[in-house]
């Protein structure tokens, strides 16, 4: 009995070997993602690869070109009011990959959608981001026909804004404003939107060939009833799930991925090996890495933090210089601002925010002296001369550990007194601390949403989101309103001008110690070429992407 | 009985996932008034006791919890029946190639008892408990895909089971020490029982002895081990899913529980599935016991 049994299992394992010879597919797209796709639901997803897997699918108002400037996607033009009010989006002839036409309905459906359902990101519809009239209102449960969207004709979408906005036509391209056909969502179950490739559709570059939430690999094709589909080089391509960039580095050297991004202490191994080498690009990717301070003078630490000066002190005594060079290694950029460097720039001028980096050097540097002078001053006010304290960090990826030990070596070096505690922990349980309040210090990487200033400077005023608490100054948030949605809105130079006022307060403060401005460190085959690269939003493209 | 074991395993589940640190909402852009309105819309805000009675009775209705993700607010049944297949197919193949090996080792150990090659099937079970079937998955996708590039790196779903061999072999390891062990004793025992002994005396021997009176004895009870091995699989795949990116529960679960958000509801449910097939098929071994060996519903009658 067991021997026919065995001799099965051996004829199976034969058979299926036979199977081995066609693994030559080197010349279909693979790119690695780092985690897995949370949703394809424009209204629920939060994560960069949701975002990154529906821009491949879906086409919005706009679409952004190689170099971050907004050109027309479904909108083939638009008109913006005297007061930059009122947006008028017209409409080219685009279809869904079911046939049905692209039409200004799908727009105010999934818009109104998302405001309703108030999840996440339904923040950049409000009056911080994107200003759409009612919107707040809506968000907080009002009634979603009052949302200033209309489609007075199938091809032309009407937007009313509370206030002007300037980089609102870029903000189209964001995966949230983008449309959802209401006759086939209404078809479906509850809750099965984009779960699957026939719950799904596109008006896009791509359909999807096969997907399910959380899967591993997605496999998507191009979409032949694109209104751009003669510009479409790629035929079928992949994404693979990878969590470990251990793997993920041999699969391409495998030739199984052709698109990865390696860790920082890869890339030295990388580069020792001359023929790999030649495949490694840094990526600025405008995520500002910075340490959150606790001001709460209730926190179990008897909030020392609250402390202006030992907050000006621990920032002072941090060497960003050699964070990055030694210990993040992958192309990230030393950063003593609030906003990153290689983002937002300037539409007169083309100059990024934070092209000066030294015009806060009074409050954020490297200067052991000055560290220990402001260290002397926290210790008499706080009548204290030793701080134990305690910062979280989340260790999923793995990378931060390496750079936390750093800045706790030099922190402690330098201010003698003062003792860091690690705590590592996964990235569920850092949120839950952030959220409550619960640490000292916290490690935080902030990735734009947006490119403006405004997508980092939201982060602090007293209403915004929960991830830094315990400040609050109203200078400092009244620039921000005023920026956002009061005076100085529609003059572009003024809000520009008064967001280096809100930096300053947030720098001499020291609500944040900004360390370094990430980059991505990708191993890319030869043959492919034409993927661009944003540093916010959708970071990656894959439109005009080739492969020889 | 095991109803309540199932029962006391889900509250406990209910009530340690709630008290672990984590958080289910891993928002970093909503203000505390927003999360505290989600809270409540998923009735996350009330008393431990009082949500653990609302979802048992939205168990026994035949959903678990709301029913969808909280992550991604998919419906959970349906993705879940995809990963257990999948996960099933390869536990499965896994089975089948464990016992085969298993049975072979075994029977090889206990006929050449004390010598070398029981030696080495013994080194050999040995190395089947010790090694965790993810670290064996790891030796192979380096060997077999990266060295020599005959596997796929990464599971391809088009050549479902070509590319289940590498996990499905990782997988069985467990199951052929432990088939191989198991069977080796039974073999040993029943070689040393007085009707074998006398079998040998009428003058039966070699195979003939072997297949009719030594290995049909002492395979009744190998039959019980790998019964519980099948959910062993299910549940223990859960790395060797991850890295190999199979779609299957074990990395469902994984991703519940180390996603950026703790998914609740997976967790949960997966749980739930879990415990109670393996409560189902220990319930089933005990019933079948009885019917696989005769010797038990003897005793049972001779004591009655």
């Amino acid at each position: 009995m067991f021997k026919k049994f065995f001799m099965l299992i051996c004829a199976a394992l034969l058979i299926a070997g036979c199977g081995g010879g066609e693994e030559s597919a080197n010349n279909k797209l693979s790119v690695m993602l780092a985690s897995n796709v949370v949703s394809l639901d424009s209204g629920q997803c939060t994560d960069v690869a949701s975002f990154e897997v529906i821009a491949d699918c879906i086409d919005g108002l706009t679409q952004l070109d190689a170099d971050g400037k907004a050109i027309p996607a479904i909108a083939e033009s638009f008109d913006v009011s005297q007061d930059g009010k009122t947006y008028t989006f017209h409409l080219r002839d685009a279809k869904w990959s079911n046939g049905d036409d692209v039409t200004a309905d799908d727009f105010v459906f999934a818009w109104r959608r998302h405001c309703q359902k108030a999840e996440e990101y339904a923040y950049i519809m409000d009056s911080t981001v994107a200003c759409v009239k009612n919107a707040d209102a809506v968000i907080k449960g009002g009634d979603p026909t009052t949302l200033g969207v209309s489609a007075p004709d199938p091809k032309t979408f009407v937007v009313e804004l509370d206030a002007p906005v300037s980089f609102f036509p870029a903000l189209m391209s964001f995966p949230t404003f983008y449309p959802i056909n209401e006759k086939f969502y209404n078809s479906l179950d509850s809750g099965t939107y984009g779960t699957t490739p026939d719950t799904f559709l596109s008006n896009g570059a791509f359909v999807l060939s096969d997907y399910l939430p959380g899967t591993a690999n997605i496999q998507l094709k191009k979409n032949d009833s694109y209104w751009n589909a003669d510009k479409i080089s790629l035929d079928a391509w992949q994404y693979q799930v990878v969590s470990s960039s251990d793997n993920a580095l041999i699969a391409f050297k495998n030739g199984t991925l052709n698109l990865v991004t390696i860790s920082g202490s890869q890339v030295e191994h990388v580069q020792a090996d001359a023929e790999l080498s030649k495949n490694l690009k840094s990526i600025p990717s405008g995520a500002l890495s910075y340490l959150t301070f606790n001001q709460d003078p209730k926190n179990h630490h008897a909030g020392a933090l609250a402390n202006v000066n030992l907050r000006l002190a621990i920032s002072n005594a941090i060497d960003r210089e050699s964070l990055t060079e030694n210990y993040v290694m992958n192309g990230s950029t030393p950063t003593y601002t609030a906003i990153p460097i290689h983002f937002a720039p300037n539409a007169k001028t083309g100059k990024f925010f934070a092209e000066d980096q030294n015009q806060f050097a009074d409050y954020v540097g490297f200067d052991v002296d000055k560290a220990r002078g402001f260290f002397e001053k926290a210790k008499s006010e706080l009548g204290k001369d030793s701080f134990e304290l305690e910062v979280i960090y989340s260790n999923d990826g793995g990378g931060s550990t390496k750079v936390i030990q750093a800045i706790k070596s030099q922190v402690e070096e330098n201010l003698p007194g003062v003792i860091l505690k690690l705590q590592p922990m996964p990235k569920a349980e850092y949120l839950d601390k952030v959220t409550t309040n619960s640490f000292d210090l916290a490690l935080t990487d902030w990735v734009p949403d947006y490119d403006d200033p405004m997508t980092f400077l939201t982060l602090w005023t007293t209403e915004g989101c929960e991830i830094c608490e315990h400040w609050s100054n109203a200078d400092y948030d009244k620039i921000i309103a005023d920026c956002t949605s009061g005076s100085l809105a529609a003059d572009y130079d003024a809000r520009w001008n008064a967001m280096y006022d809100a930096e300053k307060i947030l720098l001499e403060n020291a609500v944040i110690a900004p360390l370094f401005t990430n980059a991505n460190a990708i191993l890319i085959a030869p043959n492919i070429s034409g993927v661009d690269f944003h540093v916010a939003g959708v970071n990656r493209v894959f439109k005009s992407a080739t492969i020889k | 009985m095991s109803v309540l074991t199932l029962f006391l395993i889900i509250f406990v589940l209910f009530v340690l996932i709630r008290i672990v640190p984590g958080n289910p909402f891993p928002v970093e852009r909503m203000s505390a008034e927003m999360i505290l309105q989600k809270r409540a819309e998923l009735g996350l805000d009330k008393p431990i006791l009082i949500q653990f009675v609302d979802y048992m009775s939205m168990l026994l209705q035949g959903s678990f919890g709301n029913g969808t993700s909280l992550y991604n607010g998919a419906p959970i049944k349906p993705i879940m029946m995809i990963c257990l297949e999948n996960s099933f197919k390869i536990g499965v193949l896994s089975i089948l190639f464990g016992t085969a090996a298993g049975l072979f080792l075994g029977i090889i150990a206990a006929l050449n008892r004390g010598k070398f090659l029981d030696g080495l099937c013994t080194v050999v079970s040995i190395l089947g408990v010790c090694i965790p079937s993810y670290v064996f998955m790891i030796f192979l996708q380096y060997f077999f895909s990266y060295k020599i590039s005959f596997f796929p790196y990464f599971f391809d779903a088009s050549r479902f089971l070509f590319s289940s061999i590498m996990p499905a072999l990782s997988l069985s390891l467990f199951a052929i020490a432990t088939v191989a062990r198991f069977t080796r004793n039974e073999m040993i025992e029943v070689m040393n029982s007085d009707y074998v002994k006398l079998a040998e005396a009428k003058g039966l021997y070699g195979f003939e002895l072997m297949r009719k009176h030594v290995l049909r004895n002492a395979l009744i009870p190998v039959v019980t081990v790998i019964a519980p091995l099948v959910v062993g699989l299910l549940t223990g795949a859960m790395v060797t899913e991850k890295i190999y990116g199979i779609n299957g529960v074990g990395k469902l679960m994984v991703d519940a529980i180390a996603g950026e958000g703790v998914d609740y509801n997976y967790v949960l449910a997966l749980s739930i599935v879990f415990s109670a097939l393996y409560i189902g098929i220990m319930l089933l071994l005990d019933i079948l016991y009885g019917i696989i060996d005769p010797r038990i519903r003897l005793t049972a009658k001779e004591a009655a």
